[in-house]
């Protein structure tokens, strides 16, 4: 369950002030997958920042699992991103230096997480996104979609209760963007994930369990999914976390 | 993050920059290979000093003299006003005072040292050898007995024990420049010292001549009285590197040179003064305490030891001259690496926003940058070091022969320990350098450093 409640933040001062998020409150149930919806410098992507920790807004809360992260020492929101959270990106930022293995190894690394259980772990996140074969290979022989399969395979290695997607889809293809989305969704499903994503593509938004739309740094509209339309998925706030 | 893991990760970046990586461990390289050599000089250089004088002064041997002049306190060129003294020697132009019998049985009685020995000066005007017509003339020595020599042809007494008193040791050298071939044979034949003694009569002398017998009879007064001695070839030095004294002089027993000597002098002031002595210290007691003691007494006194020091202060200055070059070099490089990691931060934003995202610490993000410094720090210092020492090893035979140092003895000697220790001063150094970076990266904010547009 994360809360945001009341947050505002703005930059700049006095005559040049300019407010990214006003008095900003919703809830996000555990495991749902939610749409952050507005036009670029609407504030949806310091929302995601401020969620996330990145940030820190002057007033409000985010609330996640009881524990408000605002209020966190810098050392403990670190350890908290780097244990209970995950980002993926637009361009991706995978470092087209180094191998498959050594960019998903970075949060596993961050995270101190043993050499022993590192290879395992990696292995099978690349596995999980279908680039096992290329555990070898430099990112940078990478197409596109495989970056951001494989950006997808560092985000979900350490296995977070959070994954936050900023525009997963926007620098690929459809066909490409397409497995990309169903990757995040297939495994919202299995691991019960809360997804978040940043996104102004409506049609990617309409997948999600919540829309949040915002605009000018309020939000307009909260919309909820309706009847489900797979018939295999089951009601919201169920318990359906398998870690 | 665990510190081996950053400290992989940071090697893994300088590989991926690999020119600019070498480049900049080039820089310090230049620094490290200065500040090798220094080191290396000045080590061989001390090891060669060492050489010098353990071959050419017995360790417990205390070199006593009366004039700070001889030691070059005070200056060997100053010729100010200096208090008259009646035990005051002409030797070489100079006025230097000296040990009288007096100070000599002083250092007899002293409980720890075994034997004194004054530095006789015996000056011959010519000496010829057998079988040889040409006139010649060397230093005349008391030949050594506490200083290993190695004979060429003939034989030296064992060490302590001095030679005969008709015996005499020539070095090989001067056979050589007599030509002549079998130097064995030449062993047991003459040479013959001619002494010419300069008489110096006292003013109350010259009176008392003229008062009794005349002007006329003044000449016969001041009158030269040669003598000829003849020794015989015992034993032939071989010619050494690090001794000096054996390849210079003759030697001659104590015995002779103290009969010569008083020959020489006999009716001067000079007649049982000595400008110094060596006195030997007896085993396990410490020289240095002797000398304090006889400093109490009047008399300066030098210890292997001081010997040593002397030389090794100018060694030290040529080795600081040196490393001062390769710490200049080393300051300079230092902007390189100050640059170089500048520009890596800059280069690589996005990277270090991506893991500060990640959760990584801001503590963590300058450690990355900082032991990539050491890493150049480690690979200039290493690739300075070895080159040094590659270069200065393939090179020493060379150096040896054209500075004539001997067969055996290098200029450039590598000790793997302060090798080591350059190079960890070297990382440390670059890790002060990497320090600015370092901030740089560790207070980058992720939000901006993601931004794409």
């Amino acid at each position: 369950m994360i809360e945001v409640r009341d947050l505002t933040k703005t930059y700049g001062k006095k005559n040049n002030k300019f407010v990214a998020l006003d008095d900003v409150s919703f809830e996000i149930p555990s495991g749902a997958t939610v749409a952050i919806v507005g036009k670029s410098g609407s504030g949806k992507s310091t929302l995601m920042h401020a969620i996330s920790g990145l940030d820190r807004p002057e007033t409000g809360e985010v609330i996640i699992d009881g524990e408000d992260i605002l209020k966190l020492k810098k050392k403990a929101v670190d350890t908290f991103r780097a244990t209970k959270m995950s980002f993926i990106f637009q361009s991706f930022f995978v470092q087209a230096n180094e191998t498959c293995y050594d960019n998903v190894s970075l949060p596993l690394e961050i995270a101190r997480v043993p050499k022993k259980d590192r290879k395992r772990r990696v292995t099978e996140a690349l596995e999980a996104v279908e680039l096992g074969d290329k555990i070898k290979s430099k990112a940078r022989n990478l197409s596109g979609g495989q970056k951001q399969r494989l950006a997808i395979a560092r985000a979900i290695v350490n296995k977070p209760k959070i994954l936050f997607a900023d525009e997963p889809t926007g620098n690929l293809d459809s066909t490409t963007g397409d497995v990309i989305e169903k990757l995040l969704f297939d495994y919202n499903k299995k691991q019960g994930t809360t997804l978040i994503i940043v996104t102004h593509d409506h049609e990617l938004a309409e997948k999600c369990d919540l829309r949040v739309y915002i605009r000018d740094g309020k939000i307009t509209e909260i919309k909820r999914k309706e009847a489900p339309k797979h018939t295999d998925k089951k009601p919201l706030g169920s318990s359906r976390r398998t870690v | 993050m665990k510190r081996r893991d950053i400290i992989r990760r940071a090697g893994r970046s300088l590989r991926q920059a690999k020119a600019r990586t070498l480049l900049t461990s080039l820089a310090i390289g230049v620094g490290a290979f200065t500040l090798s050599v220094s080191l290396a000089a000045g080590e061989g250089s001390r090891q060669y000093a060492d050489k010098l004088i353990s071959s050419n002064v017995n360790s417990q041997a205390l070199f006593v003299y009366k004039d700070k002049t001889l030691m070059g306190e005070g200056g060997f060129s100053s010729g100010g006003l200096k208090e008259y003294s009646d035990s005051t020697t002409q030797y070489g132009g100079l006025n230097l005072k000296s040990l009288t019998p007096k100070d000599l049985e002083v250092l007899s009685n002293d409980k720890d040292i075994e034997k004194v020995l004054p530095m006789y000066l015996v000056t011959a005007q010519y000496f010829t050898f057998e079988g040889k017509s040409k006139k010649y003339t060397a230093d005349i020595s008391v030949y050594d007995s506490t200083v290993r020599a190695e004979a060429a042809v003939g034989t030296l007494p064992p060490l302590g024990t001095q030679i005969k008193d008709d015996e005499i040791v020539v070095p090989e050298s001067f056979l050589d420049t007599l030509g002549v071939k079998d130097k064995k044979s030449y062993v047991g034949k003459e040479v013959t010292l001619h002494l010419v003694k300069q008489k110096q009569p006292t003013e109350e002398e010259i009176a008392q001549v003229v008062k009794t017998q005349g002007p006329a009879a003044l000449a016969q007064l001041v009158e030269s009285e040669a003598r000829d001695v003849t020794f015989r070839i015992s034993g032939v030095t071989k010619n050494s590197a690090t001794s000096l004294s054996a390849s210079s002089a003759l030697f001659i027993a104590e015995n002779s040179a103290k009969e010569l000597s008083d020959f020489l002098t006999e009716g001067t002031a000079k007649y049982q003064s000595y400008i110094a002595a060596t006195a030997i210290v007896k085993a396990g007691v410490d020289p240095a305490t002797v000398k304090a003691r006889l400093a109490g007494k009047g008399m300066e006194a030098r210890t292997a030891k001081d010997l040593q020091g002397l030389l090794f202060t100018i060694v030290n200055l040529l080795q600081g001259i040196v490393a001062g070059f390769g710490l200049l070099a080393l300051f300079a490089s230092i902007f390189g690496i100050i640059n170089t990691q500048y520009i890596s931060v800059l280069e690589r934003t996005q990277q270090i926003g991506l893991m500060k995202a990640l959760g990584m610490r801001s503590k963590d993000v300058a450690k990355l940058f900082r032991y990539e410094a050491a890493w150049i720090g480690f690979l200039g210092g290493v690739i300075g070091a070895a080159t040094a020492w590659g270069l200065g090893t393939s090179l020493n035979p060379w150096i040896t022969d054209q500075l004539g140092l001997g067969a055996g003895n290098h200029l450039l000697v590598f000790l793997p320990l302060p090798i080591v220790a350059l190079v960890v001063g070297l990382m440390v150094i670059a890790v002060v350098a990497g320090y600015f970076p370092a901030r740089k990266a560790a207070k980058l904010d992720p939000i901006e450093a993601l931004r794409t547009e």
